[in-house]
């Protein structure tokens, strides 16, 4: 036996390997969109990841230049398809700021609710396409979709559509939300809550789930911090950072929840950080809703064309993929003279090199849906 | 309005301006800067040459710890050239500040950061490929968005048209200071 061995082993010794070039993309279901990436290949391990972006660039921040603070509302959406309401949330805050304009107290409160309920919404369609990635096709999946449909609905009652909100106004939002809405969202939240616990008996103890992640796609805490990524997919490493409770604003400091962090900083990790987010999201709703109390909705003398004075202004919010900056400046008049969106998605997507080499190809899928991107808003 | 602007609420939620600006000027000192309060966070302008030197101060100075990239863009203010602008926080002193480094239309050329923050990385490619900014001593240097064959033309550049119809009219679309 042991002379068997020793053969092979000679023998193998004097084969050539030779390293094979795998392209993954650009249109490919497991890429989550149009991204592509070239994989290196030593037998199943993968030893480089070349990554290949910009298929879905249009240009937002050049198109907001040449329109006015209104219209460009509408580019936001387009950028962060899944969690419209949060990118909204940035551009008009950052108008906001450069404006000094007041919002008042319940558009602010119907703010939150819309994008604590837009996180529930985007992370529902995380779990079910990585439930895909992982290899469990259909029930989870469907699952997941099922819940996130009620979501929309919501969405779709509030502002009119059900993906491309364009909702929120600097200044408040564009119209009061409908008189069912408390209930509406009561209904949906238990739902929602009902979906968690699903996914979480289906998913998260599952003996073939844990196998596949655990353990896969570490990445220590300094080096995600060093290469800027945001969100979930960074505080899984143990880095308890998070906009909403570090830089309050709307009404977060007025709230009682917990900032979620992970501990291994692998793919298991990254997806329960985000079981356990949603779980928080719901709490954070049914304190707003108590606190949502009848008033205007939008500054009373609201100019029918919005002016800035010169400036500029970095503003950042938390989004369910991690911090969603839009760095505004003006120079007077009536349109950005910069727009430019930090796009979490990007910078998260950035450290798909170091997450994936060493890992095997399989995994390499695992890991790219981990880290939950939107190409959209890679590109913008 | 009758309460107080949008502007202090800001302010005050992020935490006294004068704090960060001893901790900024302690980690800058020996450094050349310029200082100005932004909206949310302080501003300080450095030059040209010695970003490198200022970012590792930032990063290293035990007070200020900045070491999150948070972003990384430039803005074209034509004739009086460009800006580079890097926002900076700090995760474990939760603090911000936003550096710049004005460049003119001549030397479009600044020494690269992804030393200091490997984040700047791809930050870098895209300024670089749409603003036509050079990063000298950038690890990959090739175009981040753009296809590959494109390297003479950059779209954010304010006297980039805007779309087609623009150059066939032969009249610009893009920002000018008049109203709509």
């Amino acid at each position: 036996m042991v002379e068997v061995l020793s053969q092979t082993s000679d023998q193998s010794a004097e084969f050539e390997t030779q390293d094979l070039l795998l392209n993954v993309g650009p249109q490919h279901p497991s890429t989550h969109g149009v991204f592509r990436m070239v994989m290196t290949v030593d037998g199943e391990v993968v030893r480089d990841v070349i990554p290949y972006i910009g298929y879905l660039h249009r240009g937002a921040e050049k198109l907001c230049e040449t329109m006015d603070f209104r219209q460009g509302i509408g580019f936001m959406d387009r950028t962060e398809y899944l969690a419209a309401f949060n990118a909204e949330l940035s551009y008009v805050m950052a108008v906001e700021a450069l404006a000094d304009l007041e919002v008042p107290e319940r558009a602010q409160w119907i703010r939150m609710i819309l994008c604590e309920l837009n996180r529930l919404s985007s992370h529902f369609m995380f779990l079910g396409a990585f439930g895909v990635d992982t290899g469990v096709f259909g029930t989870p999946f469907i699952y997941a979709w099922r819940e996130r449909e009620a979501l929309i609905d919501l969405f779709e009652e509030v502002s009119g559509d059900r993906m491309m909100y364009a909702y929120f106004r600097p200044g408040g939002v564009a119209w009061d939300v409908p008189v069912n809405f408390v209930d509406r969202v009561r209904e949906v939240l238990i739902s929602a809550t009902q979906g968690i616990n699903d996914f979480d008996s289906l998913l998260s103890e599952n003996e073939i789930f844990l196998a596949r992640t655990q353990g896969v796609g570490s990445i220590s805490a300094t080096r995600a911090i060093a290469l800027g990524m945001s969100g979930p997919s960074l505080r899984a490493s143990g880095v308890d950072m998070d906009i909403r409770r570090d830089e309050p604003y709307l009404k977060y400091d007025q709230i009682d929840w917990d900032v979620i962090t992970g501990e291994h900083g692998d793919v298991f990790d990254r997806y329960y950080c985000r079981v356990l987010e949603m779980r928080e999201s719901i709490k954070i709703v049914k304190q707003c809703l108590e606190h949502l109390a009848p008033g205007p909705i939008l500054p009373e003398k609201l100019p029918r064309m919005l002016r800035t004075p010169p400036g500029e202004v970095y503003l950042r919010t938390e989004a369910p993929r991690g911090e969603y900056g839009v760095y505004m400046v003006s120079k007077g008049g009536n349109r950005p003279y910069r727009c430019k969106v930090r796009s979490s998605c990007l910078s998260n997507l950035q450290a798909l090199q170091e997450l994936t080499i060493g890992e095997y190809v399989a995994d390499a899928i695992v890991i790219l849906g981990s880290i939950d991107i939107v190409l959209s808003e890679v590109d913008r | 309005m009758t309460t107080e602007p949008a502007e202090e609420q800001f302010t005050n939620q992020i935490g006294d301006h004068d704090d960060i600006w001893s901790i900024v000027d302690n980690a800058l000192l020996g450094i050349g800067v310029t200082r100005e309060t932004g909206f949310m966070d302080v501003i300080v302008s450095v030059e040209n040459d010695e970003i490198v030197q200022a970012s590792r101060a930032l990063r290293d100075d035990e007070d200020s710890k900045f070491d999150y990239l948070r972003s990384l863009t430039a803005v074209d203010n034509t004739a009086d050239g460009m800006e580079v602008v890097y926002h900076l926080y700090s995760t474990t002193k939760k603090h911000n500040v936003t550096v710049k480094v004005f460049l003119s239309n001549e030397s479009l050329r600044l020494p690269t950061v992804t030393d200091v923050w490997p984040a700047a990385n791809w930050l870098e490619r895209e300024v670089a490929e749409m603003f036509g900014i050079k990063f000298l001593g950038h690890p990959d240097p090739r175009n981040l968005l753009m296809p590959e064959e494109i390297d003479d033309t950059f779209p954010l550049r304010k006297d980039h048209p805007l779309a087609e119809i623009e150059v066939l009219q032969g009249e610009g679309m893009g920002y000018s200071g008049e109203e709509l």
